[in-house]
């Protein structure tokens, strides 16, 4: 009897959290520190890159907290006939909230149109000579450039 | 002291011939260096209006910034962690290193100085050297770490980054467990008004015992929580540096503002005197000259 009207009550919560906006809608918190790509729009779906894999986030989503790798996020707008919009992040945080608001935040995000490939892989090749430099910090931080750019190269080409 | 020196001063000169000339003189210099100081403000305040707009871009994009941990600590239910109230208190007070903004940095020692005096033994960190030289001058031994060199221009990434490191380095070393972290800053709450408040960072162990945090699915084993606390820690910091700098460039603007019309008023009067001494000097010399000239008949 109890627990039944926990739940009940849990449930009722639950509706009157997500009473405020349209139903079924994810809605994205997607900002970098000098800018703000998206302020709690609604969105369709968003692919984010996870420490432990790819994830793709649809609305009501359990509530999550996951570290990001670096990689593409992918954000589907609610108007299905646009292709998904592609930004790369370095790394950074993501998460879900009861709400079923998606909240990103990276250090540095950009659309992934604005790379440009030849600069890319110049500058790729040029973190691989320091790969295995006697500096132990210099060759961490060509380590982190290299892996990095070589995922950039990935999904430019 | 000032008074009697100027009695003395005005004394000295009352007896001599001369002493039209010589204030008349005087009033001139005083007058070219209220001028002077005027141009100073009104360039500063243009300086300042200049930097408002971009300083309240990246008080509004960082605010959306540390948005997550604020929900986040919102649905988890953070405050209501039993080890909240716990541990010593760390307070982080950010101000900058330039003065020249009304009492924007002075409000804050005092909002300090009142969180230290129910709270003695809580421990400071000052970022900017105004915060920083308030409090030494009363709670020398609560100040732990000190940064200055900031809030030249706008606050980005790698400048709270440099310092959350910083901050962490010490928690790391310290015997005391910091739970709760309070992150005290400037908050612009109107384009002319401000107040310092603070938000609250509250480390790894605080959030696991958390209530609400069993609304979340969170890996354990990719030690999120830690890493959560390090990008908390600095996302709030970037906010709170992006906040105080758009408050200290308003107030810098509004007081500059108001010593123009200060300069502007001290000008007008000493105009007024200037041509009215001037114009007593001119008769007095005309007076002479007549009766010099009478005297000749």
């Amino acid at each position: 009897m109890f627990s039944l009207r926990t739940t009940a009550l849990r449930s009722l919560r639950r509706t009157y959290a997500t009473e405020g906006a349209a139903e079924n809608v994810l809605k994205l918190q997607f900002a970098v520190p000098y800018n703000t790509f998206y302020k709690s729009s609604p969105v369709k779906q968003v692919n984010i890159p996870l420490e432990s894999g790819r994830a793709g986030i649809l609305a009501n989503h359990v509530p999550v907290v996951e570290q990001l790798s670096s990689g593409v996020v992918e954000v589907f707008e609610t108007d299905a006939s646009q292709p998904g919009k592609k930004f790369f992040i370095s790394s950074g945080f993501a998460s879900v909230q009861p709400d079923s608001t998606l909240n990103i935040t990276c250090a540095e995000a950009f659309e992934l149109d604005s790379f440009d490939l030849s600069k890319v892989q110049s500058l790729k090749s040029e973190a691989e000579k320091n790969l295995n430099n006697a500096d132990q910090t210099i060759a961490t931080d060509a380590k982190i450039q290299f892996d990095i750019l070589s995922k950039l190269e990935a999904e430019l080409k | 002291m000032f008074r009697q020196a100027a009695i003395i001063a005005g004394r000295n000169t009352k007896p001599t011939q001369v002493r039209q000339y010589a204030t008349l003189r005087e009033i001139e210099t005083r007058l070219k260096s209220i001028k002077n100081i005027e141009k100073i403000t009104k360039t500063m305040m243009i300086v300042a209006s200049t930097r408002l707009s971009k300083a309240e871009r990246t008080k509004a994009t960082t605010e959306q910034f540390a948005k997550q941990e604020k929900n986040f600590y919102a649905n988890a239910e953070a405050d209501k962690s039993p080890l909240a109230k716990e541990g010593k208190n760390l307070i982080i007070a950010i101000t900058s290193d330039k003065g020249l903004c009304g009492s924007i940095h002075s409000s804050m020692a005092k909002k300090i100085r009142n969180v230290l005096k129910e709270n003695a033994n809580a421990d400071v960190i000052a970022v900017g050297d105004k915060i920083k030289q308030q409090i030494l001058r009363t709670h020398e031994s609560n100040v732990k770490l000190a940064f200055n060199g900031v809030g030249k221009s706008d606050p980005n990434f790698l400048e709270a980054s440099l310092i959350s490191e910083e901050v962490l380095k010490f928690i790391e070393q310290s015997a005391e467990t910091y739970n709760k972290i309070s992150v005290y800053f400037n908050d612009p709450v109107t384009s002319i008004s401000f107040e310092a408040t603070n938000d609250p960072v509250y480390n790894e162990q605080t959030i696991n015992e958390a209530p609400g945090l069993c609304k979340y699915e969170i890996n354990e084993d990719l030690n999120v929580n830690r890493d959560l606390f390090e990008y908390a820690l600095n996302s709030k910091i970037l906010s709170a540096m992006g906040k105080g700098y758009a408050a200290e460039i308003s107030a810098r603007r509004n007081a500059m503002d108001n010593a123009s019309k200060n300069a502007g008023d001290m000008i007008n009067k000493y105009s007024i005197l200037y041509n009215r001494t001037r114009q007593a000097v001119i008769t007095n010399e005309l007076v002479d000259i007549i009766t010099g000239a009478s005297s000749l008949d």
